[in-house]
């Protein structure tokens, strides 16, 4: 016996119990307790807590979840991978058909020779910097891969992981930036930059300024952050300038590159202008040597244009001469009676041109009109709906195979449709607010951009997960991943239906992706906030 | 009563088939097992893990393993016996990979003083007390002895696959399971307001 006084230990108790103890030391304990009262009373109580034990852990008081209820039959997803292929080819059929093959032939219709318009911009341009530069991105590729590894790989922890994982994702995005040109000279204007007449930069010149103005001479690129920009001398390479307004006034060698406001050229850019701009005015003495391309609110061209004229303007104003082709898209097209155009003229917009009978045309302008507004009575305008609910099934096929419990968590959160929605409107408004405002620091930049990132993916998901549950509440619970991928694209139908109503539909559109997202929110609120393992198994 | 024995409806003939057709790569056949066996292996993972949203990913995950590895489920043993074995395997990995677990050490357990329960207070613990309470109560203890108790008086399994399934020795498995009741009785003590357990001094048999 174990104890002192003769009986046996509590232990010793349990194995007799249990069948553990071995045969000889098992007839000495039942000898024992033939005999002894307490020793007797204490194993027949332990016997009862075992009796008990295993009833409150057979006890059936918890529904069983329709997930599990039925098997997740792997040939069930076959059509759902069908589906998305044949749609994911129609789609990049349809992408390429209706925008990418009639923008490269306008292109090149406009007169871009050099292959295509990719190569002009980024090869010749002012964007292409080197094999440095290529390299960086081929890292930067690389580890974007790499990450995307280490998160699918992680997933299983992911609500543990979150916030580290999203720092750390951030860091690596943003160690992986292209480090600043060393070779350049950086100024920073306080608060305002000016290169004196007389003085030249030998080098690149990168400004950031309140005002800046470029009076001396820049023997490389000059690339300005600025309010205002004026140059007044001369670059030798191109000009790649972002402010509110830009005037050019000295000659530049290179290309010219702005996204501004409002943009003046006073001079000759030898080589290609590109302006994204509210407003731009190339006035008489302004010349371009090679292609001008505008993204622009209200022009007036009065210039002569060596190349090409690719133009999206709102209002563009032709007086001057133009070398080459042009294809204008835009609201008004006024072609002046001092104008010139050697080659074909081609004009998409929603007024008939207005040409001056001085103007000398290569041969007349080939207008079509553009209609505003859905057209429901094109064929073409379904196929894209089928492509648009495509993308979202595709999407919500991804997700459904990758984090299954995620999904129907927040599919479920959706029948909350009050905390739901108004959640949803909160973190829709506030989530990109505070992104912006925390992409100030340098050090939040790092968290702001992934945030933004995972914010438009959230967004386009939300009406995933409304649909789902949707089709849950049309179909019944769904069991497997086979019939939830029917429910699903059910809802995804339903919802697009909707969204092609006219006047309500954006509406409604909007109402769903607050839903969604807030379903979202709410699902990453309560993982994020679950307790660690020791919580109550009767929360759920 | 075995609950090993009585998880699913399926006889033994028909189990037999069924794992043969699903072994065959029968869509059909996999279907009927895990509707048959999943409820019982997502109520186990239910009192192992702590939401109800880790049970239902490690109900699918399981039976993702269980269908990987079915080639090598012997099958003059149990199935059942060798289901819980992987069910059980993949919880407490899961806990484990979580890292927080509030175990005591093995060395700490071996020293630690058992004092035997009053008997009647026993019984009045077990009388004042819900299924839905123990199972409150249970999922406060530490993995380990939370884990040690569901294995052993929900799944069956013997002191050999417990210490299998946890790693420790078979020998140290009744400690274990003597020391998780004594946890068990405690944390219901502290949550019901009963008087403490613990014999009073002298009051040992």
């Amino acid at each position: 016996m174990n104890h002192s006084d003769g009986h046996f230990d509590e232990m010793t108790g349990l194995l007799y119990l249990e069948g553990q103890l071995d045969p000889g030391r098992a007839s000495e304990v039942s000898a024992h307790l033939g005999s002894c009262v307490p020793c007797r009373e204490i194993v027949h109580a332990l016997e009862t807590e075992g009796v008990w034990l295993r009833e409150a852990l057979a006890a059936e008081d918890e529904s069983i979840p329709a997930r599990v209820i039925a098997a997740p039959e792997r040939g069930t997803a076959h059509w759902g991978w069908i589906a998305a292929f044949a749609l994911g080819t129609g789609g990049a059929y349809t992408l390429w058909s209706s925008f990418v093959e009639p923008w490269l032939t306008q292109a090149s219709q406009a007169g871009f020779t050099q292959g295509n318009l990719l190569t002009m911009l980024f090869f010749t341009g002012a964007f292409w910097k080197g094999w440095d530069a290529m390299r960086s991105l081929t890292e930067f590729m690389a580890v974007a891969t790499l990450g995307t590894l280490v998160i699918w790989l992680l997933r299983k922890q992911w609500q543990r992981f979150t916030a580290i994982a999203f720092v750390m994702g951030a860091l690596v995005g943003a160690l992986a930036l292209p480090q600043p040109v060393a070779a350049a000279d950086v100024q920073h204007g306080n608060p305002g930059y000016t290169l004196p007449a007389g003085q030249e930069v030998k080098t690149d010149l990168i400004v950031a300024a309140e005002r800046t103005r470029i009076d001396g001479d820049v023997d490389g690129d000059l690339i300005v952050f600025s309010d205002s920009l004026i140059v007044n001398g001369h670059v030798k390479g191109d000009i790649l300038a972002f402010g509110a307004e830009v005037r050019v006034n000295g000659p530049v060698d290179g290309n010219v590159r702005v996204w501004c406001q409002s943009f003046a050229l006073d001079s000759a850019v030898a080589r290609n202008a590109m302006a994204w701009t509210g407003a731009s005015d190339f006035n008489e003495k302004s010349r371009v040597g090679g292609t001008l391309t505008l993204f622009s609110g209200a022009t007036e061209l009065d210039g002569k244009i060596g190349g090409d004229l690719l133009a999206y303007a709102g209002d563009l104003s032709i007086g001057g001469s133009l070398g080459h082709d042009a294809a204008i898209r835009g609201g008004k097209l006024n072609v002046g009676p001092n104008a010139e155009i050697a080659g074909q003229t081609k004009y998409k917009g929603d007024h008939e041109p207005e040409v001056s009978p001085g103007a000398k045309l290569g041969s007349p302008i080939q207008f079509t009109l553009v209609k505003r507004g859905t057209d429901y009575t094109r064929g073409r305008y379904y196929w894209h709906q089928i492509l648009y609910w495509g993308a979202g099934f595709l999407l919500g096929l991804v997700m459904l195979l990758v984090m299954p419990g995620f999904f129907f968590d927040v599919a479920q959160a959706c029948k909350r449709v009050g905390p739901a929605v108004g959640f949803g409107a909160l973190f829709l408004f506030a989530t990109p607010i505070a992104a912006i405002i925390v992409c100030a620091t340098i050090v939040g930049l790092s968290v702001g951009l992934p945030v933004l990132l995972f914010y438009g993916i959230a967004v386009y998901a939300a009406k995933i997960f409304v649909g789902a549950w949707l089709g849950e509440q049309l179909l019944g619970p769904g069991v497997g991943v086979g019939p939830a991928l029917g429910r699903l694209a059910l809802g995804l139908a339903i919802l697009r239906g909707i969204r092609m109503l006219p006047y309500a539909g954006p509406l409604a559109g909007l109402i769903i992706a607050m839903w969604g997202f807030g379903a979202l929110v709410l699902v990453l609120h309560r993982r994020i906030s679950a307790p660690p393992a020791g919580g109550s198994l009767s929360a759920a | 009563m075995d609950r090993r024995t009585t998880t699913g409806t399926m006889n033994d003939a028909d189990l037999a088939q069924v794992l043969s057709q699903v072994r065959a790569g029968d869509s059909d056949a996999w279907g009927e097992l895990y509707r048959q066996y999943a409820p019982a292996i997502f109520r186990f993972c239910r009192r192992l893990l702590p939401a109800r949203e880790d049970a239902e990913d490690a109900t699918t995950e399981i039976f993702m393993k269980v269908r990987q590895k079915l080639g090598t489920y012997d099958s003059s043993r149990p199935f059942t016996a060798w289901l819980y074995k992987v069910a059980s395997n993949h919880c407490w990995d899961t806990l484990r990979r979580r890292r927080i677990r509030q175990d005591l050490e093995t060395g700490d357990l071996d020293t630690l003083p058992l004092e035997h329960p009053d008997p009647s207070q026993l019984e009045r613990l077990q009388a004042e007390h819900t299924s839905k309470e123990v199972r409150t109560g249970l999922a406060r203890l530490p993995d380990r002895a939370r884990m040690a108790l569901v294995l052993r008086y929900y799944a069956d399994m013997s002191y050999e696959e417990i210490a299998d399934t946890l790693g420790v020795r078979r020998a140290f498995v009744g400690v274990l399971l003597l020391r998780a009741r004594h946890q068990l009785r405690d944390a219901l003590s502290e949550s019901g307001g009963a008087s403490a357990l613990k014999a009073s001094a002298g009051g040992t048999p």
